[in-house]
């Protein structure tokens, strides 16, 4: 399991796989989030955030974030790398940074303008540096630009990413065709700046060798790949042989592939075919441009033969002892000496940092410049080194983190800090919502369209295409979005984690076990929080089981009808409030669906056909078409009495009291209690839960009045599903109303200055909608009652509930399951030994 | 012809002479049956035994081939599961005769009670009498001929089959509806008739399934679940009213009605995470060896003298169904229940070959709609398990959408294909607390007394309902709490009902001190455990062993998703399509199973030593102690808020 990361935003989240596997930490799930959401602007934050050859990347990155992502066990990886290639070829060209400022004084010499000194030095110039890079050739990009053929990065992009860092770093500048010991030296540069980056890279190929390494017809790859890259189109001989299996001979096969007069390439590779260092797109790319691989053979010897022609001279291998890196050692097979011919033999088999100056000052060692790898530091104080020609052949995106812990190095050493703490790369996470794609789970990984060799190959065509909007949207829903929070607060994203690292932890391996214990014990728990109101979401019904008998049959069917204030007759107790203001259209297709729904309409206006319990406000008199009257005044609720409609009381948290001993004097049939305000207002509702003690407070005083069933209870504030009214129904509700629940449905905008505001759909769809949700949560509700083993709805009691949370149980009087139920309901049986455990007990006496 | 006088000899001696005879060749006759119980349950021979008198509960049940004769009555549920051969009554049955046959056939001489046919599978239940209300109520196939009249509600929520009526249908059960008769059915029932010497040339009716609730209404759109957000991440406005609840609001507009999804509950409620040690645990896990220093196995169910589950640590795997589970993972969780010698479980739907070959201990779950289920996979089994509810969805019966009823699956579960199926709620013999008893001593009849019965209960009234629990004999009980997990059930049951599994163990505990039942029933626990230190917690607070249902998924590479419902994993795990299927490979699965259970294994004995133990049975409530008031109220544990910022 990852260690948690704390967030930008204060909260912690554990980095997926695909971001830690990648050097530069890019927050993969956050922009395949952004590109399925079509939001693209916010994809190209995120991938450029840390990596300022996203576009480079795009087409060349070795993606270990696609060997990391849990779907390729599954049905294949996401296709992380073609999705920023989409963004990028979408927004790059025109993505721009704002320039940064210079605002120190000291000022810093990079040797290498390759992907890793140009991270630093990017970094560094954010920092407010100045940066001065040397380049030994005439521009900048290291092989990035001579390494990598123009078939698989172009021209365009690799100056898309250069053009916007210089632009977005002004502070450093370029010295092209500036190259150490030729142009300037290291004591030149030491006495320049206040500190000095060396990232010369590995520029020299190494030789084969082996005998006949030097003949004329056997050349290196790197140097081959400079040439062509430099626009050369040099005429081959027909037949090529590449030696090495790494992405330096899968490119110079390539390139020869496409050169002038050649008709065969082949590759020479010493181990099995599946233990090629090359990336696999790129292996599969030369199968597909006719390349042969000839595996498990080492050459042993060159020979010229003929007129321009070369042997090579071969053995079979087999593989033999395990090495350090755990691979088998190619043992050459006796007696299986073979020659192949060739034209032209290309050697691929490593690289080599070359520069005599630091060689004389004894930092080059063995090909490479001698850095501590941790710190970066040569045996020269004021002399970092970082990238390939530090620490070996990599790939960009591991170039780029080493530049980026170079520029830390630095930038700490420069602020006076001699030993700073390790670099960890950064991991940010954009809490992107989850992808909502249809068919998400079945959807296969999108392959952008192979062009290979093109009609003409010495043109260079690109060899791969970028996805189109649709591919790429597509291919973003397909992430497993491994660092969002589930859905679940029970299986949270930590606890799924935690469960798999156990799962990938060694069996007998005491050693891991215990640090996996001892994180697990030692991770800090989101606590409950103390301070949150009781909510409808803290209390839980009991379900039938051995002691009460589940319902047969097993259907949803349930009692649901009411008869309000004794005349009222719904067939659902979930009925709506808050379209007083709808358009007339609304408000008349609404009354049809209510009507027919079995439900009924409460507010100020009658709404259509609904039964209409009217709120009669101070300003309005009792309708003749009302069903039912429900008064904010006691006085008028009184007058009213006998007139031919049942009559109610809206009651408000501050009304309750008063309006309950008013509703028993005057023998109110209903009362009503707002628990979202005082004026059954959707608008108030949306500001808080809802009080849900009133009603507790409400069924207490009237049980003291010997009143409780005679009066009926509604509800409103906060009742989103069928279950919040089957609780309140318990608690001694009648009916419920929904007020933001039915605005939701009927697709309004209450936060808006005028919800029915155009954009709302068309008032038949809207009506439908809410008489959906009736049906629904009406459904619901009929199912919590039947697992509780009652055929009707309005059978469910307090009893059937427990209570979650200390304050649930207060408000509601619903005591907590476990202890609570039984015993002595004041206090927990242990001792406290700590806390307010008196308060507790307090809190649980009810 | 071999005589068996019930006078003298009580019913569990008489069926396994039964047995014993038949495999010998013999037919018997069983003199003086007084209307006992469970005559010639688990009898897989084919022989004839006739029975001089009148047969009580269960005549022939869970059985296998032979033919019955009844001279007089039966009571009810004659032929229970039966699955080839016959019951002919010479009198009347009493209630569900022939209740989920799978090919038998049962004749009934005189009139039947009421339900008869209930979740039958296939064969012929004949009635030449009346019949009672709700005759073929919940069929899904094969025929019930009733040659008098149907009785109320005929048919009622029939999945497939047919039933025919001579006399007056009635009323026709919700669901179902009269067709005509083709010639060629008729002719077949003439034959039938004919072949038991039943004399009839009358016209009759023909009922079937009306085909509108096989399905459900409008599609759900598929989503992938919000975050659960309980108000304290933003503003109030967004938390009670938050993306995933406007979500929630406009999808049941849309479709209205409730909405299914997997996984368990997904609110944050007291869990074991709100309980901590009351010890600094360093030295277990400081130990060079903790598994060679405690004492891990544990026996599971021995309370009837029936040779108990015996684990290698206290841990199984939950019941979950080759249904709701791909048949890779179903065999990946029995290749790591052998691996690290715990019992997996078949859940619903029944035993798979693979299955059982892979498990070294396998408990067989009985469920209401008796899908899967089987005399023969019965007597395979090591444990069975009746099923009264679970965690996730108390008080309904089981869900699996169509997409998942495959036809293998559909042949296993003797279920039309294609449907939306949704178990009963309830048993159709088990109407209460007595019944139980008389429905496990049919197990304990079928399975020769040889294996542990054990009750799986979801949490709700748990304090009253484990002392029913007690008196009914059971073995042991799988209680599971509300976080527990499932393949699909309503978000709203799922979230609502039954209690949290840290209550659920504590009223268990509580419930059986009141009625002084000693540690004699063991407790299984289960519902949303997730590690080893979950168990050493629940084993603290009484439970004989913890079952892990969701973590193992998860330890599989489940993505919690909580989309099992669909069909369509995205890693292989919960579906029937054979495209997601094989992106679970089986031995990689079950080694990560099994590494997980290897993990927990250490993590028991670490904490269990770290805690002063030398025995997982040592644990107990003085290890612990509660961090919430919420945790103190539940269980009873000492409340010590300040240790809460870095509890476990």
């Amino acid at each position: 399991m990852s260690d948690p990361i704390a967030g930008a935003d204060g909260r912690d989240f554990l980095p997926p796989a695909c971001q830690t596997a990648c050097p530069v930490g890019t927050d993969v799930p956050s922009y395949a989030a952004f590109v399925w959401e079509g939001r693209f602007d916010q994809a190209i934050e995120a991938i450029t955030a840390t990596n300022p050859f996203s576009a480079i990347c795009g087409r060349v990155c070795d993606a270990p974030c696609e060997c990391a992502c849990r779907r390729g066990a599954a049905d294949g990886a996401v296709a992380i790398r073609g999705l920023k290639r989409f963004v990028l070829d979408r927004l790059g060209a025109s993505y721009r940074l704002p320039p940064v400022p210079v605002t120190r004084s000291e000022t810093i010499g990079i040797v290498g303008a390759g992907p890793a000194g140009l991270t630093a030095a990017h970094d560094l110039a954010r920092a407010g540096f100045r940066v001065d890079v040397y380049e030994a050739t005439d521009r900048p990009g290291g092989m990035m630009v001579w390494g990598i053929p123009r078939f698989r990065l172009p021209e365009g992009v690799i100056a898309q990413d250069i053009d916007r860092l210089l632009a977005h770093c002004p502070g450093i500048t370029l010295h092209a065709n500036q190259a150490l010991g030729r142009d300037f030296t290291l004591a030149d540069l030491k006495s320049r700046h206040d500190a000095v980056l060396l990232a010369i890279g590995l520029s020299k190929g190494k030789p084969l060798g082996i005998p006949g390494d030097g003949l004329a017809g056997v050349v290196d790859g790197v140097s081959l790949l400079a040439r062509v890259n430099r626009g050369e189109r040099p005429q081959l001989p027909s037949s090529v042989v590449v030696v090495g299996g790494g992405d330096v001979a899968m490119d110079a096969a390539r390139t020869a592939r496409r050169m002038p007069g050649v008709e065969s390439v082949r590759i020479v590779y010493r181990r099995t075919l599946e233990e090629l260092p090359a990336r696999g797109d790129e292996v599969q790319g030369a199968l597909a441009e006719g390349i042969e691989f000839v595996c498990q053979v080492q050459p042993v010897a060159v020979a010229a033969e003929g007129e321009g022609g070369l042997t090579l001279h071969c053995v079979k291998t087999e593989p033999g002892e395990r090495e350090g890196d755990g691979r088998r050692r190619p043992q050459p097979v006796p007696g299986s000496e073979h020659a192949l011919s060739a034209g032209l033999v290309i050697a691929a088999v490593g690289q080599e940092a070359h520069n005599a100056e630091l060689a004389g000052l004894r930092l080059l060692n063995g090909g490479r410049v001698t850095a501590d790898a941790s710190s970066l530091r040569t045996a020269d104080p004021k002399v970092l080194a970082a990238g390939d020609g530090a620490f070996g052949g990599s790939s960009i995106v591991e170039a780029m983190h080493q530049g980026h812990k170079a520029a830390y190095t630095i930038g700490a050493m420069l602020d006076g800090c001699a030993d700073p703490a390790p670099y960890r790369t950064p991991y940010r996470n954009r809490r992107v919502a989850v992808a909502q794609a249809p068919a998400w789970e079945s959807t296969p990984r999108q392959e952008a369209a192979f062009r290979g060799l093109g009609t003409d190959p010495s043109t260079f065509t690109e060899v791969e295409a970028t996805f189109d909007e649709e591919t790429a949207r597509r291919e973003a829903s397909r992430c497993f979005r491994c660092d969002a929070e589930t859905g679940s607060a029970n299986t949270s994203l930590r606890a799924r984690e935690g469960v798999m690292a156990m799962a990938h932890t060694p069996t007998g391996d005491a050693a891991a076990q215990s640090m996996l214990l001892r994180r697990r014990l030692g991770a800090a728990r989101p606590v409950r929080r103390q301070d949150l109101a009781a909510t409808l979401d803290d209390l839980l019904f009991l379900p039938a089981n051995l002691t009460r008998l589940v319902i047969d049959p097993y259907r949803e069917q349930c009692g649901t009808a009411i008869r309000l204030g004794g005349a009222v007759a719904l067939g659902t107790p979930f009925i709506v409030s808050g379209f007083d203001g709808a358009p007339e259209s609304l408000r008349a297709a609404l009354g049809r669906a209510l009507a027919e729904a079995g439900s009924a309409y409460l507010g100020r206006q009658a709404l259509g056909e609904a039964p209409w319990l009217q709120i009669v406000g101070a300003d309005d008199t009792p309708a003749p078409a009302a069903s039912l009257w429900i008064f904010a005044q006691a006085d008028r609720a009184a007058a009213a009495k006998g007139k031919g409609r049942p009559v109610g009381l809206l009651a408000s948290a501050d009304t309750l009291n008063d309006t309950i001993e008013a509703a028993v004097e005057c023998a109110a049939d209903l009362i009503l209690i707002d628990a979202a305000g005082a004026s059954v207002d959707p608008r108030a509702e949306l500001t808080h839960p809802p009080a849900i003690s009133l009603l507790k407070d409400t069924v207490d005083r009237l049980l003291r009045h010997r009143r409780l069933g005679a009066i009926d209870l509604v509800f409103h504030g906060g009742v989103r599903t069928g279950s919040d009214g089957a609780k309140l129904i318990a608690l001694g509700a009648s009916a419920v109303a929904l007020g933001v629940a039915a605005h939701i449905a009927a697709g309004t905008r209450l936060e808006d200055a005028n919800p029915f505001a155009d954009g709302a759909q068309p008032a038949d769809a809207s009506a439908a909608a809410v008489a959906s949700l009736i049906r629904a949560l009406t459904a619901e509700a009929s199912m919590m009652a039947r697992c509780c083993g009652k055929t009707k709805l309005h059978n469910l009691e307090p009893e059937d509930l427990r209570a979650l949370s200390v304050a649930a149980s207060v408000a509601t009087g619903v005591p907590l399951p476990g202890r609570g139920v039984t015993g002595d309901p004041a206090a927990p049986t242990g001792a406290p030994v700590a806390g307010n455990a008196g308060g507790i007990a307090a809190e649980l006496r009810i | 012809m071999v005589a068996i006088d019930l006078a003298v000899t009580p019913v569990r001696e008489a069926n396994q002479r039964i047995r014993a005879l038949a495999a010998e060749g013999h037919d018997i006759d069983i003199l003086n049956p007084d209307a006992r119980h469970h005559i010639g349950v688990g009898l897989v021979t084919p022989t004839s035994v006739r029975i001089h008198g009148s047969a009580g509960y269960f005549c022939a049940g869970l059985s296998d081939g032979a033919r019955f004769e009844v001279d007089n009555n039966v009571g009810w549920a004659v032929g229970d599961n039966m699955h080839r051969g016959s019951v002919v009554v010479g009198g009347n049955a009493s209630a569900i005769a022939g209740v989920a046959i799978r090919g038998a056939e049962i004749v009934i001489r005189g009139n039947m009670g009421s339900r008869a046919g209930q979740v039958m599978k296939a064969g012929t239940l004949c009635c030449a009498g009346n019949a009672s209300f709700l005759a073929g109520y919940m069929m899904y196939g094969g025929r019930i001929i009733i040659l008098g009249d149907s009785g109320e509600r005929v048919g009622e929520d029939m999945t497939g089959g047919t039933i025919y009526v001579a006399g007056r249908i009635v009323s026709l059960g919700a669901d179902a509806r009269e067709t005509d008769l083709p010639a060629q059915e008729r002719l077949e029932i003439l034959e039938f008739l004919d072949r038991y010497g039943i004399s009839f040339h009358g016209s009759l009716s023909r009922i079937e399934n009306a085909g509108t609730k096989l399905r459900y209404g409008t599609p759900e759109p598929r989503s992938r679940p919000q975050p659960y957000d309980r108000g304290d991440e933003g503003g109030a406005a967004t938390g009670y009213w938050n993306r995933r609840v406007r979500e929630d609001i406009a999808i049941k507009a849309q479709i209205g009605r409730y909405r299914i999804r997997g996984y368990g509950a997904s609110k944050p409620m007291p869990d074991f995470g709100d309980i901590d040690f009351a010890r600094d645990v360093e030295k277990g896990l400081a130990h060079p060896d903790p598994l060679a220093a405690v004492s891990l196995e544990t026996t599971v169910g021995s309370r009837s003298g029936a040779k108990p589950l015996g684990l290698s640590m206290p841990v199984m795997i939950a019941p979950m169904s080759y249904g709701a589970l791909s048949r890779s993972m179903k065999i990946a969780l029995a290749v790591a229940s052998r691996l690290s010698g715990v019992a997996e479980n078949t859940g619903e739907g029944g035993m798979l070959d693979r299955q059982r070959e892979e498990a070294d201990q396998l408990i067989y779950q009985c469920l209401s709609g008796r899908l899967g289920w089987n005399v023969h996979n019965m007597q395979r089994a090591d444990a069975i398990e009746f099923y009264a509810s679970q965690g996730a969805k108390p008080g309904l019966g089981g869900q699996l959408m169509a997409k998942k009823v495959t036809p293998d699956l559909a042949a296993m579960r003797g279920i039309p294909q294609g449907i939306d199926l949704r178990s009963p709620s309830r048993h159709p013999d088990v109407l209460g607390a007595d019944d139980l008893v008389i429905k496990i001593e049919e197990f304990r009849e079928a399975t020769a007394y040889r294996l542990p019965i054990g009750l799986k209960m979801g949490a709700g009234r748990v304090q009253h309902d484990i002392k029913i629990a007690y008196k009914d004999g059971f073995d042991y009980v799988a209680l599971d709490g509300v976080q527990g997990g499932t393949g699909a059930a309503s978000t709203e049951v799922l979230e609502n009902v039954g209690i949290p599994t840290l209550a659920a163990i504590q009223e268990a505990m509580d419930g059986l001190k009141e009625i002084d039942a000693g540690n004699d029933m063991d407790i299984v626990l289960m519902g949303g455990i997730k590690d080893g230190v979950d168990v050493v917690k629940a084993l603290a607070l009484g439970a004989r062993a913890c079952a892990m249902g969701t973590s193992l998924l998860i330890a599989a590479g489940c993505i919690a998703c909580m989309q099992c419902h669909v069909g369509a994993c995205p890693v292989g795990i919960a579906t029937q399509d054979p495209d997601h299927e094989q992106r679970l490979e089986v031995r990689t699965a079950a080694e990560k199973i099994h590494r997980y259970l290897e993990t927990v294994r250490w993590q028991i004995a670490a904490l269990t030593l770290g805690l002063g133990h030398t025995d997982v049975r040592q644990l107990g409530r003085s290890d612990l102690v509660a961090l919430t008031p919420e945790a103190a109220a539940l269980t009873g544990l000492p409340y010590v808020p300040k240790r809460a910022a870095t509890a476990a």
